[in-house]
């Protein structure tokens, strides 16, 4: 072997070392550290609302997107009720009601698990059918994408997770298309302050003036809300919160929402409509007209308040009385020195 | 010097050739997946670049038809028998409702007895739809092994700091023996006021209800919460792998 040969092995060599080299670098430099199993899900739309005839059916399409890890689904259907009356549901175990649900998806099917990649979405055709006969009302589902839970690992104390997404999908079931509202106004009142005379609550000029306001729905049809609260104050100032529109489900009550200062949690501890803010001063009126769509009743509340400046008041007497104290005190001194 | 020149030449074709190679390997292994136009502030987001394409009101003698390219089934139709209200143009909404959870194995490593083993995930919720979220909680069971042994669900400290369901309270005792979570960040219940406050989980073999772990009415991006498992066991507890599902399920208002 010459020197010639020597020397070109020894620089092929050289390349495929450097090569080697750069690709065990690049290779540390894109493996990234190892991630735990997450789960991230999204679905849209998060809520429909049907009202259909019996022996009627109609398809609508859900999407749901992984952006999260791969991850194994199944979509189901269960029954859901208000919880409460701030719009929280509670789940049922149980399918009930003559909604008949299936997927028009030639591959997929209703409580049958499918895979989902990393950034795919699959769309889910949902069919709702309601049979002939169907008695009216309504009824209440929530569509959920469930994951299945990872598999355990041996030799280790482990809480493994099952994450689910929901949709809720409210149907009325009405023959002729005439729904029952049957509302009923069960609380339109200011809360805290003095209660010296029914309905009427003492406030300071400066209080945030917290109102309530509950309705009931007594019909079998689920209703929405739209109208104005209304404050009209003693010098014919006159401001409106617009009522934000949120279903009550049939036989439930909820709290109305207005804006734009409804708040779930205030420092009463207590989910609220409307808070009013600002200095009020004198007696203060305020009302609510409320509709349900077209053709339904319209309800009426009202309620009123008195503000006073109480503290600002017993500021300023206590400053006085202080300085004619004092100035009295000084006065007496400067007697006596005289 | 032909010599010279010869050398030169081919060591410039190996280094093309090596320029190439390292350029071609470099760009394989650092690209990433090609991604659709996103368009995005803190005030909006659009999310398919086509959307005013075909977005719109539609009619025909049959039916009529507002609808928004790029989210399923949006809009309100009508038609002889049914009337549907779907989607983010009936909500008029811009943030779709979405779940995550960081870490669905929760790794509490070998139990010690009277040595408390914690492990974090963080759940979070993108939600823009009109009335209130709520995600929910529930063990399937306790914490137990496959030959039936079981951690009970913790009650905290007890006495005065006897912590339920829907009650946290302060389980900081290496005595005290269980197995519960704890919660921070943005909306969780009111009674998780420091690191050191626990509650059991419901059981759904013992019947019980799901619990909201967070719940909010205001339209947010990445709401985020973490939650704290914990679990501690006295020294009679039977070696073994402690396993048990937890179910969240996240579900907007209606």
């Amino acid at each position: 072997m010459t020197n010639k040969q020597i020397n070109f092995k020894f620089l092929n060599f050289k390349y495929l070392f450097v090569v080697f080299a750069y690709l065990v670098i690049c290779l540390f430099g894109y493996l990234r550290e190892a991630n735990a199993q997450q789960v991230n899900l999204s679905i849209t739309p998060p809520l429909l609302e049907l009202v259909i005839k019996p022996g009627k059916s109609i398809m609508v399409a859900y999407r749901v997107e992984n952006f999260g890890d791969p991850v194994i689904l199944t979509a189901k259907l269960v029954n859901f009720e208000p919880k409460d009356n701030l719009g929280n549901i509670r789940l049922k175990d149980d399918f009930t009601g003559p909604v008949r649900f299936s997927l028009d998806n030639a591959d997929l099917q209703l409580d049958q698990p499918f895979f989902l990649k990393t950034g795919d979405s699959q769309q889910l055709l949902l069919r709702i059918r309601l049979p002939e006969g169907a008695p009216a009302g309504d009824y209440y589902y929530t569509l959920l994408a469930e994951t299945t839970p990872p598999n355990t690992t041996e030799g280790i104390g482990s809480a493994r997770s099952r994450a689910s997404i929901g949709s809720n999908i409210l149907i009325t079931v009405t023959d002729s298309g005439v729904v029952e509202v049957k509302p009923k106004i069960v609380l339109f009142s200011t809360i805290g302050g003095l209660a010296f005379v029914r309905d009427l609550r003492i406030y300071d000029s400066f209080d945030k003036i917290p109102l309530v306001f509950m309705v009931e729905n007594k019909g079998k049809n689920m209703i929405k809300p739209e109208g104005q609260i209304s404050l009209k104050g003693n010098f014919g100032e006159e401001t409106k919160y617009d009522i934000i529109p949120k279903n009550i489900l049939s036989q439930s009550q909820r709290l109305i929402e207005a804006t734009p200062s409804s708040q779930l949690v205030t420092s009463h501890q207590q989910p609220v409509t409307l808070i009013l803010s600002g200095f009020f001063i004198g007696l203060y009126r305020l009302s609510t007209q409320v509709t349900f769509g077209e053709n339904s009743p319209t309800v009426f509340a009202s309620t009123s308040f008195f503000a006073f400046p109480f503290k600002l008041i017993a500021g300023l007497v206590t400053v006085i009385v202080i300085t004619i104290l004092i100035i009295k005190k000084f006065s007496k001194n400067s007697d006596e020195d005289s | 010097m032909q010599k010279l020149k010869s050398k030169c030449k081919s060591f410039f074709n190996t280094f093309n050739f090596l320029l190439v190679f390292l350029t071609f390997t470099f760009l394989l292994l650092t690209s990433k997946p090609l991604l659709a136009v996103s368009m995005e502030s803190s005030r909006f987001r659009i999310e398919s670049a086509n959307t005013s394409s075909a977005a719109g009101n539609k009619s025909s003698d049959n039916y009529k038809l507002s609808d928004t390219i790029g989210q399923l089934a949006a809009g309100e139709f009508s038609s002889t028998g049914y009337v549907v209200k779907a989607g983010f143009q009936y909500l008029h909404s811009i943030i779709p409702f979405r779940f995550s959870i960081s870490d669905i194995n929760i790794a509490l490593g070998t139990l010690t007895p009277n040595t408390s083993s914690t492990a974090t995930t963080v759940l979070s919720v993108y939600f823009g739809g009109a009335g209130q979220y709520q995600v929910t909680a529930i063990e399937e069971g306790a914490l137990k092994t496959l030959s039936g042994n079981s951690v009970p669900d913790t009650s905290c400290d007890g006495g005065a700091e006897t912590c339920s369901e829907s009650q946290a309270k302060t389980w900081s005792s290496s005595t005290a023996y269980g197995f519960g979570y704890n919660m921070s960040g943005n909306d969780v219940p009111a009674d998780f006021i420091s690191g050191t406050q626990y509650r059991p989980f419901p059981d759904r073999t013992a019947a019980e209800s799901p619990v909201v772990i967070m719940s909010s009415s205001d339209v947010g991006k990445n709401r985020q919460s973490t939650m704290t498992f914990k679990a501690n066991i006295s020294p009679i507890q039977p070696a073994g792998s402690y396993q048990t599902i937890i179910n969240f399920v996240a579900t907007p208002s209606f």
